[in-house]
């Protein structure tokens, strides 16, 4: 409607798909095509192979998968319930704790991940919290990474509830603890499941905090595609990207269901 | 609250001298020449052909969906119609953008450019077709004389009430002296004082702009029959009636336009003969005869609720009936009457002074000259 | 947490107010803030203290600048400084120049998949950033694509495509990743634009290019610098886009932090970069917040004083 002529959309189009095809698209064509090569001599890998894959079903890939997926849903779950609540608690507040909130929670946003993992270890190196070396300290740091989100998240679909509704609730009679359980959190359960969603993802493909902290029997994917392409084997860390991605994908779009699900009711 | 004097300055300039052999397209403010527009396989506006004379208002009358606002976006070149042709001051525009059309539009939101003053919002047609800049100030402030905001220059939009931005927008339209001005429903946004103040204030700007064609989409009646020179009535994506408001309301051609153009009662009868007698379950009425129709046919008396009195004068037209309803309205009575012969009919009486009860006999009737016998259309007798 | 804790009193005029559907009797509103706010404290301001504290606190024990003055007076430093500073403003120029053009044809110049590449930019963003450099590095890479198609057609060996490993490859990398950031919140800024002001503006006689600089960008310049303040705060924190790279002459004040903790176990240096990062983030990510609201309703209105 703004460009009139059929000329001048093709155009635009044309270089709409020049700009997106070699800059978006190609890239990640190019991880999932390296991830089956065996040879890459030319312009195109030479040789094929499945082998990269085969090996993600076993040792250490596997347990690199394993354990990225049980810190993203970890961490996912611990960061949806504190910025959850958080983001509740904002609502119910005065203006002045609601900023506060606003900034602290979203505070992790602004510092770099790597000074987050620094800023554990520096914490709990020494007693009383001694955590350096543990899972424990690699669950916190994703968990204080993605909090933000959750709570951005939480924070942006509060504000979207129509108050009426919980109004209308505490109208026909029922407390607080009620109108919460009955009507709020259902209202907001699409968001809380886009919020974990986003939080797993995010988790997923963690990094900068991780390469901090990691203990030697706690590798989640990314450093293990980083220890693979660091040491020239790419095919192999190209196939551990695309479990990492594919994995991803599934959880986003089995939360996208649950959401179209929910705003269903 | 306008300076009439400055108002040449906003008028196209009058040929000196019109050619008398000058056709049609050259006269014609805006031309649709058989306009057929459809989206996605649905025709939303169909074979529409209508012509708005230079200095002419045209009211688009009609319900919603009935390819009203679709007329006007064809007209300003933000729909591409998928047969016939679009004249603009005798120019064919179909193939040209909007910008190039020479068209001034207004809209129900105002569409104001929140980021700019009023004079600046004014400008931007002015600076948009390259007007020497030494005009600029003269015009903006001329066109904003004329639509009584000349105050208000330094303003932005959202220091404006809904009826002052309307003004905004209307002295923006007029500002790049346009041949055509397309008005899309552009007081549905004010409420109903502030509408019949803008509907005056539309009506004497359109006095003293004489030169150019103004196409008025509304679903309201009360504008169409205010400002129209002449309305055309749209129906499911067609052109079905166009004339005159007073001819429109006095003997409308159809059934949908009766309902559509003020209130109209629409009576179910059979044509007795072809002076205009009926006949409405045996009982003989008389109403102005209709073309077209035979005796036997089925038909639709249409009458004004106002036009029907309490009583029987003469005993010709006499409706007897039972009141089911009575409503105060403060200027007089409505009375809703189920006849003996069926139908309901109501009637919008003065004040009565012994008002009857609901249950209550009466009889009704009314002048031959003030009915209207119509085709009967099936599904479209419902009441205005 | 002392902040925290000296929120309260200004609360005490409020429980006058009763909210509705809020039984007056029941708990003030911020004692349910404490939970999550201690644990926050716990896991990331405290430790966020502890960085700037171990800055002035070296191994030897006592209390010093000397980790300050040294960090500061090193090459190394200065040179990631930069780095940081000229990638960071780089790629954020570059992602809003291509955001913006490409959020555009999406919205205004809509073809049969415009959704569908809607879609993809909201996945995109769901992605660690570390992938854009391994799979730039099989098309520009040493044995990438490009190479080897340089090397099929000319027979030479001499590797054409080299800046990968140079700043420039870390440029093109984070415009990769962070265009989608911005596209995100101008294409709901997009959506948000009055159609009607558009056709207006049309029917006034403006063109496209017209329209797009007087009636579209300034109602979404907040949207616009909401998310190239984004942009600029995420690539100065970027890191997984550095390391990946893996070129030695390309050094961000990130890739210094985690040298100088985990390579070197210079804890004092570490915070010290840390701390630097950590400022100049939070200063732009204060910006960012300031446009943020702004973004939403009264956008722009200054725009034409």
């Amino acid at each position: 409607m703004l460009v009139h002529s059929r000329a001048a959309r093709l155009a635009h189009w044309t270089l709409f798909l020049l700009l997106v095809v070699p800059v978006f698209a190609l890239p990640l064509l190019m991880v999932v095509g390296a991830s089956f090569a065996d040879r890459w001599d030319g312009a195109l890998p030479s040789a094929f192979t499945a082998a990269h894959y085969a090996d993600l079903g076993r040792g250490q890939s596997l347990d690199a998968l394993v354990t990225s997926l049980s810190t993203a849903l970890v961490a996912g779950l611990a960061a949806l319930t504190v910025g959850g609540w958080a983001a509740l608690a904002a609502r119910g507040s005065g203006r002045r704790l609601r900023h506060l909130l606003d900034g602290l929670f979203m505070l992790p946003l602004a510092v770099p991940s790597v000074v987050v993992g620094l800023a554990l270890l520096v914490a709990f190196s020494k007693p009383p919290l001694l955590l350096n070396g543990t899972t424990t300290i690699v669950l916190l740091a994703h968990t204080v990474l993605v909090t933000s989100f959750a709570y951005q998240s939480v924070r942006a679909a509060i504000g979207r509830l129509d108050p009426a509704l919980e109004q209308s609730a505490a109208g026909l009679g029922a407390p607080p603890a009620q109108v919460l359980r009955r009507v709020t959190l259902p209202l907001l359960l699409p968001s809380l499941t886009a919020a974990f969603g986003l939080c797993f993802a995010l988790s997923m493909g963690e990094l900068s905090a991780t390469m901090m902290l990691y203990p030697p029997d706690w590798l989640p994917l990314p450093v293990r595609i980083f220890a693979a392409t660091d040491r020239g084997a790419l095919f192999t860390g190209a196939a551990l990207a695309v479990a990492l991605i594919a994995s991803t994908l599934v959880v986003l779009a089995a939360t996208a269901r649950l959401r179209t699900r929910a705003s269903y009711r | 609250m306008t300076a009439v004097g400055a108002s040449p300055a906003l008028t196209p300039a009058p040929p000196a001298a019109p050619a008398p052999d000058a056709g049609a397209a050259t006269r014609s403010g805006l031309r649709f020449q058989d306009v057929t527009v459809a989206y996605h396989g649905t025709t939303v506006l169909d074979g529409f052909t209508l012509e708005v004379a230079p200095g002419e208002v045209v009211a688009l009358l009609g319900p919603s969906g009935s390819g009203k606002t679709t007329a006007l976006r064809t007209a300003a070149g933000f729909t591409t119609p998928l047969r016939g042709r679009v004249h603009i001051g005798g120019r064919d525009v179909t193939d040209l953008p909007p910008y190039r059309r020479g068209i001034g539009m207004v809209v129900q939101q105002y569409a104001l450019f929140p980021h700019l003053r009023v004079e600046q919002n004014v400008a931007f047609g002015l600076k948009a077709h390259r007007t020497p800049r030494a005009e600029i100030p003269g015009r903006v402030a001329r066109a904003l004389e004329m639509t009584g905001m000349g105050g208000y220059a330094r303003r932005y939009p959202r220091e404006l009430s809904g009826g002052q931005q309307q003004r905004v927008a209307i002295a923006r339209a007029l500002a790049i002296r346009p041949d055509v001005l397309l008005l899309d429903e552009p007081l549905s946004a004010l409420d109903a004082q502030l509408r019949s103040g803008m509907l005056a204030e539309l009506a004497r700007l359109h006095r003293e702009l004489p030169h150019v064609s103004i196409l008025y989409v509304t679903h309201d009646q009360l504008e169409a029959l205010t400002l129209a020179d002449r309305i055309a009535v749209m129906k499911d994506a067609r052109l079905v009636d166009c004339d005159t408001p007073r001819r429109l309301y006095r003997r409308p051609g159809d059934t949908f336009t009766a309902a559509f153009v003020g209130q109209a009662n629409l009576l179910p009868v059979a044509v007795e003969w072809h002076d205009g007698s009926v006949s409405l379950a045996g009982a003989a009425l008389r109403g102005a005869p209709a073309a077209g129709l035979a005796p036997g046919d089925e038909a639709v008396l249409c009458i004004r609720p106002h036009l029907v009195r309490l009583g029987a004068v003469g005993g010709r037209n006499a409706l007897a009936g039972t009141v089911a309803d009575i409503q105060w309205r403060g200027a007089g009575h409505r009375l809703l009457v189920d006849l003996d012969t069926g139908p309901r009919l109501t009637a919008d009486l003065g004040e009565l002074r012994v008002p009857p009860l609901p249950g209550e006999r009466v009889t009704l009737c009314f002048d031959p000259e003030d009915a209207v016998v119509l085709p009967a259309a099936g599904e479209d007798g419902a009441d205005g | 947490m002392a902040s925290v804790l000296s929120e309260a009193p200004v609360r005490a005029p409020a429980p006058a107010v009763v909210r509705p559907g809020r039984r007056p009797r029941s708990v003030p509103g911020w004692v349910w803030a404490l939970p999550p706010l201690a644990g926050l404290g716990l896991v990331f301001l405290y430790p966020l203290v502890l960085v700037g504290w171990q800055s002035v606190s070296p191994d030897t024990g006592g209390h010093s600048l000397a980790a300050w003055s040294d960090v500061l007076g090193s090459t190394a430093f200065h040179r990631a400084l930069r780095t940081t500073v000229w990638v960071a403003a780089g790629s954020t120029v570059g992602c809003l120049l291509l955001g913006f053009y490409l959020a555009w044809v999406i919205a205004f110049v809509p073809f049969p998949g415009a959704r569908l590449a809607g879609r993809f930019i909201d996945l995109f963003v769901a992605l660690p950033s570390f992938l854009i450099t391994l799979s730039l590095a099989f098309i520009y890479g040493s044995a990438g694509i490009a190479n080897g198609a340089w090397t099929g057609l000319t027979g030479s060996h001499h590797t054409l495509f080299a800046f990968l490993t140079t700043p420039w490859g870390v440029l093109l990398a984070e415009i990769t990743y962070f265009t989608p950031f911005v596209m995100r919140p101008l294409l709901a800024a997009f959506s948000q634009v009055d159609t009607a002001q558009i056709e207006t503006a049309a029917s006034l006689g403006a063109r496209p290019g017209r329209i797009v600089r007087q009636v579209i960008l300034p109602e979404v310049l907040p949207a616009l610098a909401a998310g190239g303040s984004l942009v600029l705060v995420m690539s100065l924190n970027q890191f997984g886009i550095v390391l990946f790279t893996g070129a030695k002459d390309v050094t961000t004040l990130t890739l210094l932090v985690y040298s100088r903790a985990v390579l070197e176990s210079d804890y004092p240096a570490a915070c010290v970069i840390a701390v630097v990062n950590v400022v100049l983030s939070v200063a732009l990510h204060s910006l960012y917040r300031l446009c943020l609201p702004r973004a939403g309703k009264e956008g722009g209105n200054r725009a034409g004083a």
